[in-house]
């Protein structure tokens, strides 16, 4: 049997450095193909270059075929929705904003399948009604939420026909609960067809099965079957992107009785939040003990967040009440750590120019900065560059420097890896759980993940 | 400093430069002329440029190089007086609205939307026809005007840097006002500050220009190049290049300022 896709020695330069070395790989019809790599490791690129995408500054050598032939510009343009479709990564970025559901949907059946506008409108209804999005016919993408977003995407993007489909990331930003939704529903619409997946999250290959790739700074590390690879892994780096999967963390020590002993450093009483109008939390109570670390879990949405920042006093509560039992406590002593590390920190001076400002503002012993910069791997160097200079979990990690030497009571921690790759994430919330216990401060941890809430944290408040 | 050079385009040199140039004209420019811009050479009126005079002289004789350095210097004055002024105004009321809660920037608001629905040249016009030759009105006028510009566009920036996590996280540590606004607000809002305030520098140069030309601005015997340009209008065929010298000064003005402030992309 011919396979759909077949890529010799494809690689993508940009001038003369190359972005993605040589890597040669079939597509077969029924049998999933995903590869597995960080973020910035040229998988994207990959994709875009299979579809004919690639821009015109970036050069391609090696060769594609397609249905067994090498196509130019125009022949892609033809194929383009009706045989292969590509979804791209963030639906938000695929969808249009200003138009609703049902009419993103009939476009497709009405131009490029050819049907009349009336058939059109009802074949996109059918098509939304059998994923359960009928409801959202007449609304922006702006009111969908994330997996309900990725369905649309991917309902309007294989409305044309198309069996043989490449996905970008399809599950990035999903809750766990939608991720297994979204990929039953590429395996189905692939049906007959092929199903290329770029991913970064191992649970995508495992589901999808088939084969994988695993690649590392646009090098192919391991190939084979998602059985053998997974089960088997023999290249060091597919052996640590396994063990940074939350559910391979090792369980975090954790001796019940010390918490009882301890000092409570915070209660709620009843609590109820309001965010837009509507209510998202309830009659919730619950008590942090000194040094405990407590893990929020829920789908997005559901005010994990704000919950953290009501914690803080960011947020007016709408009924209920926070007490804080620490008296001595400061109120710089009360910490956040945010989810886009860059977001966070001034660009316009260099990393240690803030660590001086903090300094100068605590009267913080300078002694103490370099053994903790060794504890969480920062080197010297990166004080001398800004925020944007620096990479996402450097920066994370020197979020989490800053906040300890104002030896804080409490740290709410939103999604402080939500950003990161799988493998730094793994790093940044192990050191931060840590040295939390160390320095005996609580940490509220929120995450989307309850693997990893559910390894690291001493008590679990589930949210729905 | 070098920095700044490094970041700075080719157009932004450029209009630098010429800048640079045109003070030094400014500020120098009358000891290359053998009097000083009142005095009349009554047997060289109308004269072409020469050696003694190298832009040549007006209708009563008085040497154009002082005259026109005279002029310049007034426009430099004048711009530079307003846009600090201005921006000063401008910056600090936008960074109050859009920080001091919701009473104060409605307050302001409402100010500023009056002051948007007067067109802002008869404001001046009228200010100027009060008193008329006025330097210290003119200033005042043009600097009432400009000073909203500023004030929109730092409370626009101003709003969205103080919702950010990077200020709230700053915040939650300690840090003072003074410290917000010097990290976090300053940086946001410099590099469009520093491009109104070359594009008003201009624009208050082309304003009083605009007044001396239609009689309202500074009075003669006063060199301004808006005046320079009517009182010598009459003359443009015996001496053209009389009138070219204030056009083209106020051309390469403007441009000086323009080309200093385009931002790179």
């Amino acid at each position: 049997m011919n396979p759909l896709i077949s890529v010799d020695q494809l690689s993508v330069y940009s001038k003369a450095s190359c972005l993605v070395s040589p890597l040669t790989f079939n597509l077969h019809q029924d049998r999933p193909l995903t590869i597995l790599g960080q973020t910035g490791s040229g998988k994207s690129l990959l994709a875009q270059a299979i579809m004919g995408l690639l821009p015109d500054s970036l050069t391609i050598k090696g060769k594609v075929s397609i249905f067994a032939k090498t196509l130019t510009k125009q022949e892609y343009r033809a194929m383009w929705g009706k045989e292969l479709v590509m979804l791209p990564q963030e639906p938000w970025h695929a969808l249009d904003p200003l138009m609703t559901s049902q009419k993103q949907v009939r476009d497709v059946y009405h131009w490029v399948v050819g049907q009349s506008k009336h058939i059109a409108n009802s074949s996109a209804m059918e098509a939304l009604t059998s994923l359960g999005l009928d409801k959202s016919a007449d609304k922006l993408p702006s009111e969908l939420s994330g997996g309900m977003a990725q369905r649309l995407a991917i309902v309007a993007a294989t409305a044309g026909g198309a069996s043989l489909i490449l996905a970008d990331e399809p599950t990035k930003g999903l809750d766990v609960s939608r991720r297994e939704e979204v990929i039953r529903l590429l395996q189905d619409k692939s049906q007959g067809g092929g199903l290329l997946t770029i991913t970064h999250d191992v649970h995508v290959a495992k589901q999808l099965g088939g084969d994988i790739m695993v690649i590392k700074e646009g090098q192919l590390v391991e190939s084979g079957t998602v059985e053998q690879v997974l089960s088997n892994p023999q290249a060091e780096y597919t052996k640590l992107l396994l063990q940074a999967q939350p559910s391979e963390w090792p369980i975090v020590d954790r001796d019940p009785s010390y918490f009882a002993k301890s000092d409570r450093i915070m209660q709620t009483e009843a609590l109820r939040l309001v965010r837009g109008g509507k209510t998202i939390i309830e009659d919730l109570s619950f008590t942090i003990a000194k040094g405990e670390v407590v893990g929020v879990v829920g789908d997005s949405g559901c005010g994990k967040s704000s919950l953290g920042d009501a914690l803080l006093g960011l947020l007016p509560l709408e009924a209920g009440s926070i007490e804080r039992f620490d008296k001595k406590a400061k109120p710089h002593q009360w910490l956040k750590l945010y989810q886009d590390p860059p977001s966070a920190f001034s660009g316009s001076v260099s990393l240690a120019r803030l660590l001086d400002d903090l300094i100068g503002l605590h009267g913080v012993d300078q002694a103490r900065i370099r053994p903790l910069m060794a504890r969480l791997s920062l080197s010297q160097e990166i004080l001398e560059r800004t925020c944007l200079e620096v990479s996402g979990g450097e920066l994370q990690r020197f979020a989490i420097l800053r906040a300890l030497l104002l030896d804080p009571v409490f740290l709410f921690a939103d999604e402080p890896t939500s950003r990161l790759d799988p493998i730094t994430a793994k790093e940044v919330t192990m050191l931060l759980v840590e040295l939390a216990r160390e320095q005996c401060c609580s940490v509220l941890l929120v995450s989307h993940d309850p693997d990893m809430i559910r390894h690291t944290c001493d008590q679990v408040i589930a949210l729905s | 400093m070098r920095s700044l050079l490094n970041h700075a385009t080719l157009g932004q040199k450029g209009g630098a430069l010429l800048l640079l140039v045109l003070l030094a004209f400014a500020l120098f420019g009358n000891g290359l002329a053998p009097n000083d811009g009142a005095y009349q050479d009554l047997d060289a009126i109308l004269a072409p440029p020469s050696e003694t005079h190298w832009l040549g002289t007006d209708h009563f004789g008085r040497s154009m190089v002082a005259r026109m350095a005279d002029a310049i210097r007034l426009s430099f004055m004048l711009g530079v007086l307003c846009v600090v002024t201005s921006s000063i105004i401008g910056v600090s009321l936008g960074v109050w609205a859009a920080w001091s809660g919701k009473k104060v920037d409605a307050v302001l608001n409402v100010f500023v939307n009056i002051l948007l629905a007067l067109p802002g040249l008869v404001i001046v016009l009228l200010l100027a026809a009060i008193v008329p030759g006025s330097f210290f009105v003119l200033y005042l006028a043009i600097s009432l005007v400009q000073w909203v510009e500023y004030f929109r566009v730092v409370r626009a920036i101003t709003k969205t840097t103080v919702d950010s996590p990077a200020m709230q996280s700053s915040q939650m540590m300690g840090f003072g006002r003074w410290y917000l606004f010097k990290r976090h607000i300053w940086p946001a809002i410099a590099p469009s500050v520093f491009t109104l305030a070359t594009f008003g520098c201009a624009t208050a140069i082309l304003t009083m220009a605009s007044l001396g030309f239609v009689y309202v601005g500074m009075q003669p015997p006063l060199a301004e190049l808006g005046l320079m340009m009517v009182e010598l209008f009459p003359y443009y065929s015996d001496a053209p290049w009389l009138l070219a010298e204030p056009l083209l000064a106020i051309a390469l003005l403007v441009l000086g300022f323009h080309l200093l402030g385009r931002k790179s992309s």
